[in-house]
């Protein structure tokens, strides 16, 4: 199988994405999109492989953002290639059980081969600690969705003092999210969520992604008529200013939903993750909000169409 | 945040039948019975529809001023949520009726509520274990005492409120037209013991 993956890389190509050998988070991820030496979405890029080598194991912040930029590659109808070097021993096998390959485009070529069996069908329902990916599709609202992303963190940390506060805030992070998708995406492409608590490493993972205009496309036309005073901000400060105060392209009378996400996921720590289509903010809680002087802004990135959220919600007491 | 005015509810009215004359008809309406089935409040589209149809009812119902909005067997409710249904509703209708929300499932929900109605500049009374509170807009520092003072009383005139605090008449009423405006308090015309007119003012839950 070994040989197999090192004689398909050495076929020449557009693009390359090397995942490292280690826990893919949204931080790895985006340092292997650095590495690789074209963008994917680039014009003149029209075939791009990912690699999974061993011991690479993706978490869902990660696999949900990737899974929207392979999708929206394919949409382009570029050649994408997922180079899996365990094959269903490794990490394709975590991906296939979380629904990856049920909500990947058909179109993709899989190495050594797609899985035989869903994963998600085999063991969807089952077992509640399993983590699926959820499908947000614009045109049908699963009333169902918010509370199996849910019911997967209680078998986790069902035991906690605080579980039921922790739910609460999970889930409406969730519903404020995920809403925010269908009311702005305006994209064909489906958008995607996911819940995962990492025992090891003391947290949880709350990933909403999509494929649509990104957060900031769709404020800034507003903001002169709404908040001419916000218009003058960087991105870095306007995203603050979304989750601190709430700013809405609707008027002053919304927003809400974003800030009180904010506001709950605080209350737990949480770090926030926004990537936009071509820059990421991290923002880190100091004093109980999020504040420009603790956020960090990476600018002139690879594309990726869309807005992709993660809460980093901690578990530690 | 949950810091907000909190008051004992035994003198609370609930039901049509317990009202004095001068009292303020009430109605208890179950919102579930709007949900078509679902037990989560979810999203502006769905608070939307939801709106929509409270409209109706209450529109239709001219003559109760106060519904009580009961949230039995709702188990989860979004921001979004509350800010497209019940809280639009309250700002629908501020100052000719008043919407109380009962049976609240958790202190989640009521985080959530608070955070709607602070956004729409709404004040929102609340029923949750055992006790009263006003969420989301709260009384202005110079019209704090008048409205503990109207809560504290079925129903008020201004006179009153100025005869216990030494002030003037016109002083006492700008209060309580205040209060009435923004949604803390409802009110009826009435007529003085001069003969003239003079708004009586009540409680909201």
């Amino acid at each position: 199988m070994l040989e197999t993956f090192k004689s398909r890389k050495t076929i020449a190509l557009d693009c390359t994405i090397t995942l490292p050998a280690c826990w893919v988070g949204a931080d790895e991820l985006e340092d292997a999109l650095r590495r690789s030496h074209a963008s994917p979405h680039d014009s003149g890029v029209y075939s791009i492989l990912v690699e999974f080598p061993t011991k690479c194991k993706v978490m869902v912040d990660a696999a949900i953002r990737l899974l929207s930029l392979i999708n929206q590659l394919d949409h382009c109808a570029k050649r994408v290639r997922l180079a899996f070097e365990e094959g269903e021993a490794g990490t394709m096998g975590y991906l296939n059980r979380m629904g990856f390959f049920d909500n990947l485009s058909r179109n993709i070529e899989v190495l050594p081969d797609w899985p035989s069996i869903s994963g998600k069908r085999r063991y969807g329902g089952r077992n509640a600690s399993l983590v699926e990916i959820e499908r947000i599709k614009r045109d049908h609202r699963d009333g169902t969705l918010l509370t199996r992303l849910t019911d997967s963190l209680m078998s986790t940390c069902g035991d906690r003092q605080d579980a039921s506060d922790l739910k609460g805030a999970a889930w409406t992070i969730l519903a404020e999210l995920i809403d925010n998708v269908f009311s702005h995406s305006r994209t064909p492409l489906d958008g995607y969520a996911a819940l995962q608590p990492y025992s090891g490493g003391g947290h949880v993972r709350v990933a909403v992604s999509d494929s649509g205009l990104g957060i900031m496309e769709t404020l800034r036309p507003a903001l002169k008529s709404e908040f001419p005073k916000l218009a003058v901000l960087s991105d870095l400060e306007l995203l603050v200013e979304v989750f601190r105060q709430g700013v809405s392209r609707h008027g002053p009378d919304r927003g809400c939903g974003l800030k009180g996400s904010a506001a709950k996921a605080i209350k737990f720590k949480a770090d926030l993750d926004v990537r936009m289509p071509t820059n990421r903010v991290k923002l880190v809680p100091a004093h109980g909000m999020y504040q420009v002087n603790t956020a960090y802004c990476h600018d002139k990135l690879p594309l990726i169409w869309g807005t992709h959220l993660c809460f980093k919600i901690s578990l530690k007491t | 945040m949950l810091q907000n005015i909190v008051e004992d509810m035994t003198t609370a009215n609930t039901t049509i039948d317990a009202q004095p004359p001068d009292v303020p008809m009430s109605e208890t309406l179950e919102l579930k019975a709007f949900m078509k089935g679902s037990s989560q409040g979810w999203g502006r589209d769905q608070g939307r529809a939801i709106y929509g149809d409270l409209l109706t009812l209450v529109e239709n119902k001219s003559g109760t001023l106060v519904f009580f909005v009961s949230l039995t067997g709702i188990e989860r409710m979004d921001i979004s949520f509350a800010s497209e249904s019940v809280v639009e509703l309250a700002r629908r209708f501020r100052g000719s009726k008043a919407f109380a929300l009962t049976d609240i499932a958790d202190a989640d929900m009521i985080e959530n509520l608070e955070a709607a109605a602070a956004r729409k500049h709404q004040p929102l009374v609340i029923r949750f274990d055992g006790s009263t509170r006003l969420i989301g807009l709260q009384p202005s520092k110079g019209n704090i005492e008048a409205f503990q003072f109207a809560r504290s009383h079925r129903t008020v005139r201004a006179a009153q409120f100025a005869a216990a605090n030494n002030m003037p008449i016109a002083n006492a009423s700008m209060k309580f037209k205040q209060l009435w405006e923004q949604g803390f308090l409802l009110r009826r015309e009435s007529v003085a013991e001069s003969g003239g007119v003079e708004f009586l003012y009540f409680r909201i839950g």
